[in-house]
């Protein structure tokens, strides 16, 4: 009977195997990947135009986050300030600084400042600030305790499952709608946030959208 | 037992609707183009023998490769750019709201322009303005993207060469000292008719300064016939309106007042008398005379088809007849010396006059503005005798500039006597009537052409001058309705280009301070007494100046005058046959006289009645084609006198025999690359003298079959549903439900659904309801919802293959009395019917239990939501809507090319195949596009389903809104009729009422419980939320042939449903005469019996 087989077939089940494992190893990897952090950026902290230090103007010099951020409480999008903003203050304050040197130019040139995006959601889901904060969402709950950060980097994931996480649980991050710009704010001795997230889930009449409409139009 | 709905056969006789002859017809090619999900080759790759399947292998490679490069995998880094200094009133985010107008034939349109971060996006009516309800129509919906057009005219051109607005500015100043020391001799200023006092103002210092300067009027769907009419018979300055609220009869004589021809005011006069809301009593009378089916005819309760050439006789007999009824002498007197053609219905005719007779001083006729002033004239001397003045028509002081017309300008011309031609509006070298030669015989003889122009087009070249024009969003300006009432035009964007308005002009040749101030000059005549600022501030606010609408006119028609201009008619024109036809040059439902040719929108948009979309057509009549052995898309060649045109036919049904249309406005030759090798040029066939109907045209065919007319028409099909019902006012008062009892809904038994649906729990659960009633067909609505909703277009080839993403389609039906599926006829006199489609929000939607990846799925509010992101493109949901209202992205239409092609020799094909390049292109939508998008809506991507819905971007934002009001309150009730979707808003005639049904005073719930309101396909169970009020028409009893109108399925109702059970029996065996249920519950769960 003849060889049917040439020779280097003896070898073929092992190359399968190998093979079945680097592409499985590859898959396996990938979703781990996509399952860390690193994949929704958590913790990204791109290099800024100005190393703009919100704990120093927060909690150093004790700005509401509104100074700056003025129409967080009426638009969707929170606004990033305008050079002039920043010129208020620096025009007397710092104002040879060399970290101002962009804002400097910026106001004398007329160019706007390009400031790196760090919290970015899907251009078909639509946040809306204005709706969160003015029905006692802090700040904290999506960017973290931004009034400590020296630069500020992306503190939650942003994902979508981590949205429905509060949308179907809203207690766990209401507060006192006066105590929303209030970084620092905990519940008071002897109360828990739950206790007065369903309080104020109660009162307020909260109920958030979990359906698709609710945030993708 | 499986439930399966046998559908009843179309009865085989009886009157039924049908969408286009080759439905009427029947044909196996038709069948099988309407069973397939997507009309043919729209689920197919691209053309020929290229399937997707072999596209697919070929792309695999290219995939696999490009994947290699991995860049896909970081987040490319993005930057937030605030603005350097801050801007006042604007909020990053929030859409700031000017009012504004937009300058139109008839008047200005009072508009409110929703801006973001300074760019404009979207436009609506200004409700505030007496008189408007916040409607609009297509041309200013469309007119937004006009102001985006990449193709518009960018540069200063001096002898066609670029150059500054400095320079051109400089050149102004040297006209301006010239014309001052020679008193403006040879100076003449070309312009379009316009209500701008502000213009006007402006005109008259020109006119002080300069006063050898000449002004001459043009306007290619003029309206200078009315004028000159008004002018010679009441004297001038005054303006005649119609007024619709009190008009009980009105008959138009070719007079598209619903469309091209009328205005806003009208629309809503008209529509007000036209709504049932329980009582019939205010319900008026429309009687049509007109050659091919307008949006006026549409609407029409008696409709005659005629030839426009015979109009004249007609009206002549028709005031002979309503002299006699109404013994008026005068009128007897006028017409007794003209010599009509015999009218060839007369008994229609008289009919009618009687009607108008019995209802003198609540009837009008309204005459086609673009007939002969001796017609025109004849038609004021019928509505005097019928007392119309006054109280059906306004008769209104309104002051103008009297100019010449474009005739007059080429005379003089001719007689060298201009030197300096300011062309500040429209575009001659296109639009002059042919027998004039404009190019050639008349800008070229004069030494300095200056040229306002929008586009660099036909009249651009040989100008000194090609200026490039502001849109009406870029520059300020004025306008004063068609009533009178002061508008503002408030810019919303400096001008894209740096193009100067018409005003900016003319205020360089006064002298005078320009935009801004001059507008506040004019103002102080309107201001009152009190603080200046303050009323403009109201104005601008308000968009609108209170009281400051014409003043009534004492004028009254001087009859004596009327028998001269009477007389002045000559000869009218006898019958038409096949030997001696006649072509009529309407504008265009689309392009209007050819200035929206490079709108996408509009051009996408089918045409209302034909349905047609990129092209025009010589429209005809079939029974005109077969005498001339003519059919659908046969390239034919018109001959009218010595002038020549190569056109495609377009059958329409309801057309006069021998009678032929083609619209103006198609076929441009210089134009951007949305126009371009769009239609066919009507301006060539058409003269000074026949510049609306040209008589004596021959036809001859060039090639059978010999273009690609793409009508959207045959996409859907009705399929023998009771989709559209409608009955007689009569019907109506018998039984005013009647509209709920037909075809199989006549005995319907509850039904349950198989699938378990989320709750709808919500409080605020959302509905619709679209009267068929006051629903013209304007396709306004669908112009806005693209607009709302970044719709792409996606080019003429695409709408062949049935792929048009309209979210929202105008269906219109012919119906006919004698429809024979086996031996088909056509009724040439079909009524038209139009109902408005887009998604029904299904409370059991087909569409969601078949998606497999749940892309579609219900909210608790009640919408069928589409999530793109979900989609993978089964289009599974699609084949299952029995609406057929699903839209796919085949391609990404709006970030990739579709015109990019190749030719390429395939392995396995023989010759070359044609491959859109599609992926392959360089991806982006241009710079200048992207302003318009709507920001809170999503853009999609190809391979993703979409339909409406239901405008939920504004849903939420009202929600969004509700809810920061309401803080700690907790309250979140809507206010009623907060939520106002894109079409409702649009809609001139309220037709599309959209609310929550959940609230009892809401509009919608009101209209839900009216009794003519129907859901469609009831028997399906779906539980559609939009529903729709019956059509109901008001025929007059005494005139010939009214008992089949507006009956075309209230009295076949029953008789379908019996053909329906018996066609049952049959599947089930069953004996004829035992009564079997509908399909319904119990045998549906018989399944679970282990039968089926």
């Amino acid at each position: 009977m003849a060889n049917f087989f040439p020779r280097w077939t003896n070898y073929l089940p092992l190359k399968i195997i190998f093979c079945l494992l680097v592409i499985g190893g590859a898959a396996s990897a990938a979703y781990w990947w996509y399952l860390t952090p690193e994949y929704m950026r958590q913790g990204y902290q791109p290099i800024q135009p100005v190393p703009f230090p919100h704990d120093i103007h927060v909690s150093q010099l004790g700005m509401d986050c509104r100074y700056c951020h003025s129409y967080v409480q009426v638009s969707s999008t929170s606004n990033v300030p305008t050079t002039q903003t920043c010129m208020n203050c620096h025009q007397q304050i710092q104002k040879d600084n060399p970290k101002l040197w962009a804002v400097k130019q910026s106001w004398e040139t007329g160019q706007p400042m390009h400031w790196v995006r760090i919290h970015q959601i899907p251009d078909f889901a639509y946040f809306n600030h204005a709706v969160h904060v003015n029905r006692g969402i802090s700040c904290i709950s999506c960017h973290g305790d931004v009034n400590h950060m020296g630069v500020v980097y992306q503190h939650e994931p942003l994902s979508m499952g981590w949205c429905l996480n509060c949308h179907r649980h809203p207690e766990t991050a209401l507060r006192p709608v006066n105590q929303v710009f209030n970084l620092d704010w905990k519940p008071d001795s002897g109360e828990t946030q739950q206790q007065i997230g369903t309080q104020l889930q109660k009162n307020w009449n909260i109920n958030p959208p979990q359906n698709c409409a609710g945030c993708h139009r | 037992m499986k439930r399966i709905f046998h559908h009843p056969p179309e009865e085989a006789t009886g009157r039924r609707y049908w969408r286009g002859l080759e439905e009427l017809a029947d044909t196996p090619q038709f069948r099988e183009w309407l069973e397939r999900e997507f009309p043919e080759g729209a689920a197919e790759l691209q053309t020929d023998p290229v399937s997707r399947r072999n596209f697919l292998r070929l792309m695999g490679g290219s995939l696999a490769l490009a994947g290699v490069g991995l860049t896909g995998c970081h987040r490319p880094e993005t930057y937030i750019v605030p603005y350097t200094k801050s801007v006042e009133w604007l909020i990053p985010g929030k859409a700031v709201l000017y009012t504004t107008s937009m300058p139109r034939r008839f008047g200005g349109m009072p508009l409110i322009a929703t801006t973001f971060e300074g760019r404009p996006t979207k436009l609506e009516g200004n409700p505030l303005v007496p008189g408007y309800n916040g409607g609009t129509d297509v041309f200013a919906q469309a007119a937004i993207l006009n102001l985006y057009d990449p193709d518009r005219a960018r540069a200063f051109r001096e002898n066609g060469n670029e150059t500054t607005d400095q320079k051109c500015d400089a050149y102004l100043k040297k006209v301006r000292t010239e014309s001052q020391s020679t008193g403006g001799e040879g100076l003449a200023l070309l312009l379009d008719p316009q209500w701008s006092p502000t213009r006007d103002r402006v005109l008259n210092l020109i006119k002080q300064q300069f006063p050898k300067a000449q002004v001459y009027y043009d306007d290619p769907l003029g309206s200078e016939n009315i004028n000159s009419t008004v002018d010679a018979l009441f004297g001038a300055d005054v303006r005649l309106r119609p007024d619709f609220t009190e008009a009980d009869i009105i008959l138009s004589l070719d007079a598209d007042f619903l469309g091209l021809e009328g205005t806003l005011e009208e629309l809503k006069a008209f529509s007000d008398r036209r709504r049932v809301r329980g009582a019939v009593d205010k319900v008026n009378r429309l009687y049509s005379v007109e050659n091919r089916y307008t949006i006026t005819g549409g609407m029409a309760d008696h409709r005659l088809r005629y030839p426009a050439s015979a109009i004249p006789s007609f009206a002549a007999v028709l005031a002979q007849k309503i002299a006699e009824f109404t013994g008026d002498h005068t009128l007897a007197g006028i017409v007794g010396p003209l010599k009509p053609a015999p009218v060839t219905n007369d008994a229609w005719l008289t009919e009618c006059a009687k009607d108008l007779v019995a209802h003198k001083g609540k009837a009008i006729v309204v005459v086609g503005n673009r007939y002969p002033t001796s017609i025109q004239a004849l038609i004021h001397a019928i509505n005097d005798a019928l007392g119309a003045f006054g109280s059906t028509i306004r008769v209104l002081t309104a002051p103008r500039i009297h100019g010449g017309s474009i005739q007059d300008l080429a005379n003089d011309v001719k007689g060298g006597s201009i030197k300096r031609l300011f062309i500040l509006a429209s575009n001659q070298g296109f639009t002059a009537p042919d027998d004039l030669q404009w190019m050639e015989q008349v800008q070229k003889k004069v030494p300095e052409v200056i040229r306002l122009g929008y586009y660099e087009d036909e009249t651009a070249p040989g100008t000194l001058w090609q200026i490039p024009e502001a849109h009406f969003l870029e520059a300020w300006g004025d306008q004063r309705a068609p009533n009178g009432t002061y508008l503002p035009i408030q810019p919303m964007i400096l001008p894209l280009f740096g193009g100067w308005s018409q005003l900016d002009v003319l205020v360089k040749l006064a002298g005078a301070p320009a935009g801004l101030d001059a507008v506040r000059e004019t103002f102080k005549q309107f201001a009152g007494t009190g603080d200046f600022e303050e009323a403009w501030t109201a104005l601008l606010r308000r968009g609108y100046t209170p009281d400051s609408a014409y003043a009534a006119s004492q004028a009254r028609l001087g009859r004596d005058k009327v028998t001269t201009l009477v007389q002045a008619v000559g000869e009218l024109p006898g019958p038409v046959s096949a030997n001696a036809m006649e072509m009529v040059f309407p504008g265009d439902y689309k392009v209007e006289d050819g200035r929206y040719t490079n709108n996408g929108w509009l051009q996408e948009m089918p045409d209302p009645i034909t349905k047609l979309t990129w092209d025009n057509g010589v429209q005809m009549s079939t029974t005109t084609a077969k005498a001339l052995g003519l059919g659908e898309a046969d390239l034919i060649e018109v001959t009218i006198g010595d002038r020549k045109l190569t056109a495609a036919v377009l059958l329409s049904p309801g057309h006069a025999d021998y009678s032929l249309s083609l619209s103006l406005g198609y076929g441009r030759e210089r134009i951007g690359a949305v126009g371009q090798g769009t239609g066919f040029n009507a301006y060539r066939l058409r003269t000074t003298t026949a510049s609306y109907v040209a008589t004596g045209v021959k036809v001859r065919l060039l090639q059978a079959d010999g273009y690609k007319l793409n009508r959207t028409q045959l996409h859907h099909s009705m399929e023998g549903r009771a989709i559209i019902r409608e009955g007689t006012l009569e019907d109506f008062q018998r039984n005013p439900a009647f509209p709920k009892k037909m075809w199989t809904d006549a005995e319907l038994e509850p039904n349950i659904s198989l699938y378990s649906h989320p709750p709808l729990n919500a409080p605020n659960q959302w509905g619709m309801v679209i009267d068929l009633n006051t629903c013209i067909g304007c396709s306004a609505c669908l112009v806005a919802c693209q607009a709302e909703n970044n719709i792409p277009i996606v080019g003429k080839d695409q709408v062949e293959r049935g792929r048009e993403m309209h979210w929202m389609r105008i269906d219109r039906y012919f119906s006919s009395a004698d429809g024979d599926v086996s031996n088909p006829r056509l009724d040439e006199d079909p009524e038209m019917v139009v109902q408005p489609m887009a998604c029904q929000h299904c409370e059991n939607a087909p569409c969601e239990t078949v998606c497999p990846v749940n892309a579609t799925v219900h909210s608790e509010e009640g919408l069928n939501v589409m999530v793109y992101n979900r989609c993978i493109g089964t289009r599974y949901c699609s084949n299952n809507c029995p609406f057929k209202v699903r839209r796919f992205n085949f391609f990404n239409y709006n970030d990739r090319s579709i015109t990019d092609k190749i030719e390429h020799g395939l392995p396995g094909f023989e010759g070359k195949q044609t491959l859109i390049l599609g992926p392959l292109t360089p991806w982006g939508m241009d710079e200048i596009s992207k302003l318009q998008k709507n920001p809170n809506v999503t853009v999609r991507s190809r391979g993703v389903m979409e339909k409406c819905t239901y405008c939920v971007q504004r849903i939420e934002t009202a929600k969004i809104s509700q809810k920061i009001k309401a803080g700690v309150t907790g309250d979140l009730t809507l206010p009623t009729d907060t939520v106002r979707s894109a079409c409702q808003e649009v809609c001139p005639v309220e037709a599309i009422v959209f609310g929550d049904i959940n609230d009892p005073a809401s509009q919608v719930s009101r209209l839900r419980t009216a009794p003519q309101n129907y859901h469609l396909l009831e028997y399906l169970n779906v539980q559609t939320r939009t529903s729709y009020l019956a059509r109901l028409r008001n025929p007059n009893p005494r005139m010939p042939g009214s008992a089949k109108i507006g009956k075309i399925n209230t009295e076949h109702g029953g008789y379908q449903y019996q053909k329906f059970l018996e066609y049952e029996h049959e599947r089930a065996g069953a004996r004829v005469n035992e009564r079997v249920p509908m399909p319904s519950v119990e045998r549906a769960n018989d399944r679970t019996g282990g039968n089926g």
